[in-house]
């Protein structure tokens, strides 16, 4: 009896396909509205798609030296992880599929999952340009991942649940922005240092490491990685909507909100240069750190207070 | 233990192909974790073999040819090598054909410097700078456009003088482009000077000293940020140089930061030189006559490129071709500088000191002898050939 929703939930929506599209859909509004702010033009509406089906039309070379399962698997992990992550969120407005006490930790750290397997893929490599990728991911992924922890677990205090579900009908009620924007400014700067964007993009700095930890990748390897960045932001982009501004209650929200969010993004990669890696490590633990931890103390006092 | 890590050294290795180059050459990145402990660089990927070319084709045609070695300062190479042959002709070209030699050069200058304000930003990872910038050099490339008829080889220069005139709707063009161009120039000098993200990148990163300016020899803009007054417009005017006097732009810090100031506040003097220019424009004749052939003599002909100090050494030999033609870009004068300032910088530095002496590689390149126990120099075809095919089967078995 459970089977056919169960496959529904996983295969077509909210994660599965309905993910994958999203993803690319966001992916194009990314890129569109990144060109229109520094003058160019920016893709057309199917070119992330396009780019996909190229890639997994294409041969996908396996490189010497690898270890070949990891090589051919950490692609499929990455892309899972991320997809199994959406089952537990307020995807396009709908009560999470899945729910348990505790998933939203569950949810952080399937999200991490991509982040984790494209720093072991640059390192099943021995191409140097993945090494050092590789290395600069993981260096990455351990300056941003605990302030972005601590913002994301921000509601889950005031809200007194680590459930998603609860979380997110305590915030549909208040604007957390408000009440917490330090822990949303980190949360949503968390974000982009999550999905490698400009200016957390030196582990894929095309002018220093080609392509970073994916340089070796091509064809179906290269494509599942992109889907997975792809629908990691259409999660984290729901999250911190869900979070902060006000909850998604309806789809029409979702889309207002996740789309606000993502312009955010898209200024804030045009206004910055490129850090480098020691300096985005010191931007984490020197204020990304501070910054959520004055969060939490105000939001502990302020509870006090209240009660 | 300690003797493993001493031995083991990791190297990245930078082209001879690689995003970070729009042109091929090679620099082999020692580093250990991301600071650079050696650099080491290897030229010669795009050798042209056009020094030689000019030895079977006749004065005129060289000029051609000459334009066509770098496609960004194309008119600086043809009037290096126009001083260079007139003056080997005992030629005096008319100051009208000299003013707009000047002209162009400085509308070169900007193109350049735009050009390159966009790519070293674009190295840093900002690309909003790189794709703003490169939307506003189109200004310029339509001002050369308007006047010589091309967007990059402008092909304005003849022996013995200039192919375009200019007329008062030219000037009027040029005046209103400058007018924007200045105004946006105002503001990316205040970009590259406070936007805290970009100065975390460039200030206090690849300092040259003035003294290792000097001893690496190094020209143009990337010496002149160093504090070392070197512009050949200023030490030996040349064309109409002397009666538009050029001013040093001079900064003391010597880093990254003080390249880009400096490249940028030489193009406020490129446009008060060109206004000055237009101002001023004598009247006269565009050419004089240019004899066929030319005795022999030999000369050096400098001029200032907008990387630097272009050096050209012409010889004849009394026929209609010349003997020899010997181009010394700038890049190669300040390649040494980048091998050096890379060491002990994080590898992420390395392509913005690589972009801050505004490296043109396919000009600098010129013909490299690797010593394989073949000791003579000079090989008939068919000992190139067996050379080649020997070469090729023992690397390839």
């Amino acid at each position: 009896m459970e089977t056919i929703p169960s496959f529904f939930a996983i295969l077509i929506f909210p994660s599965g396909l309905f993910l994958l599209v999203a993803g690319l859909a966001y992916e194009w509004a990314d890129r569109k509205l990144l060109a229109q702010l520094q003058n160019r033009i920016g893709p057309r509406w199917f070119q992330p798609l396009a780019d996909v089906l190229k890639l997994m039309a294409k041969e996908e070379i396996v490189p010497d030296g690898v270890n070949v399962p990891l090589f051919i698997g950490l692609p499929i992990i990455a892309l899972a992880g991320a997809l199994t992550a959406a089952l537990y969120v307020p995807i396009a407005g709908l009560e999470p599929v899945r729910s348990f006490p505790g998933d939203l930790i569950v949810t952080l750290y399937l999200l991490s999952l991509l982040t984790l397997c494209i720093g072991l893929a640059g390192s099943n490599t021995m191409d140097r340009f993945s090494v050092v990728g590789a290395t600069r991911t993981l260096t990455q992924l351990i300056s941003y991942e605990a302030p972005f922890l601590l913002a994301m677990l921000g509601p889950a205090i005031v809200a007194g649940s680590w459930q998603i579900s609860s979380i997110t009908t305590y915030t549909s009620e208040r604007w957390l922005l408000l009440a917490q924007p330090l822990g949303f400014l980190v949360a949503i700067v968390g974000l982009m240092g999550k999905l490698e964007m400009p200016p957390f993009d030196a582990p894929e700095a095309e002018t220093e490491v080609v392509a970073g930890a994916l340089t070796e990748y091509s064809g179906r390897g290269l494509a599942l990685f992109h889907l997975g960045k792809g629908v990691e932001m259409v999660i984290g982009l729901t999250l911190i909507a869900a979070f902060y501004l006000g909850g998604v209650t309806s789809p029409l929200l979702f889309l207002l909100k996740t789309l606000a969010l993502l312009l955010l993004v898209v200024v804030f990669q045009a206004l910055f240069t490129r850090l480098r890696i020691d300096q985005t490590v010191g931007l984490w633990w020197r204020y990304g750190v501070l910054l959520v931890l004055v969060q939490w103390l105000i939001v502990i006092i302020g509870q006090r207070l209240v009660s | 233990m300690h003797q493993d890590q001493t031995v083991e050294r990791f190297t990245v290795p930078i082209g001879p192909q690689h995003p970070a180059l729009k042109e091929p050459a090679n620099f082999l990145i020692t580093v250990e974790g991301e600071i650079v402990t050696k650099a080491v660089v290897r030229l010669g990927y795009a050798h042209r073999g056009i020094e030689k070319a000019t030895e079977s084709r006749n004065w005129v045609q060289n000029l051609y040819l000459l334009e066509r070695i770098c496609g960004i300062c194309s008119h600086i190479h043809a009037t290096a090598y126009c001083h260079g042959v007139e003056r080997l002709a005992n030629v005096e070209v008319p100051p009208r054909a000299q003013a707009i030699r000047v002209l162009v050069a400085e509308l070169e200058r900007i193109h350049s410097h735009l050009l390159w304000l966009g790519v070293a930003a674009h190295e840093a990872g900002f690309d909003t700078l790189f794709m703003y910038s490169w939307r506003d050099r189109e200004t310029v490339m339509d001002l050369l456009e308007e006047l010589a008829g091309n967007r990059v080889n402008y092909s304005v220069n003849v022996l013995g003088g200039i192919k375009n005139d200019i007329d008062a709707g030219q000037t009027q063009k040029i005046l209103a482009g400058l007018d924007y161009l200045e105004q946006r120039t105002r503001h990316y000098l205040d970009v590259v000077t406070t936007d805290a993200g970009f100065l975390q990148r460039t200030r206090g990163v690849g300092v040259m000293t003035r003294n290792q300016a000097e001893v690496l020899g190094t020209v143009g803009p990337t010496a002149r940020a160093s504090g070392v007054a070197r512009d050949i417009r200023v030490e030996a005017p040349y064309a109409a140089y002397d009666s538009y006097p050029v001013k040093l732009t001079l900064e003391a810090e010597g880093d990254l930061e003080a390249r880009f100031v400096v490249r940028i506040k030489e193009l406020f003097e490129c446009y008060r030189l060109i206004h000055e220019v237009l101002d001023n424009l004598p009247s006269g004749d565009l050419t004089t006559r240019m004899p066929r052939r030319i005795k022999a003599a030999e000369t050096v002909s400098r001029v200032e490129a907008p990387r630097g100090e272009l050096f050209y050494f012409i010889k004849s030999n009394g026929s209609d071709m010349p003997e020899r033609v010997r181009v010394r870009t700038p890049t190669i004068c300040n390649m040494t500088s980048v091998v050096k300032l890379a060491v002990g910088h994080q590898l992420a530095d390395v392509p913005m000191i690589l972009a801050g002496i505004d490296p043109c590689f396919s000009c600098n390149d010129r013909m490299v002898i690797v010593d394989r126990g073949i000791r003579q120099q000079c090989m008939s075809w068919d000992a190139l050939r067996r050379y080649g095919i020997a070469y090729y089967h023992g690397n390839h078995s």
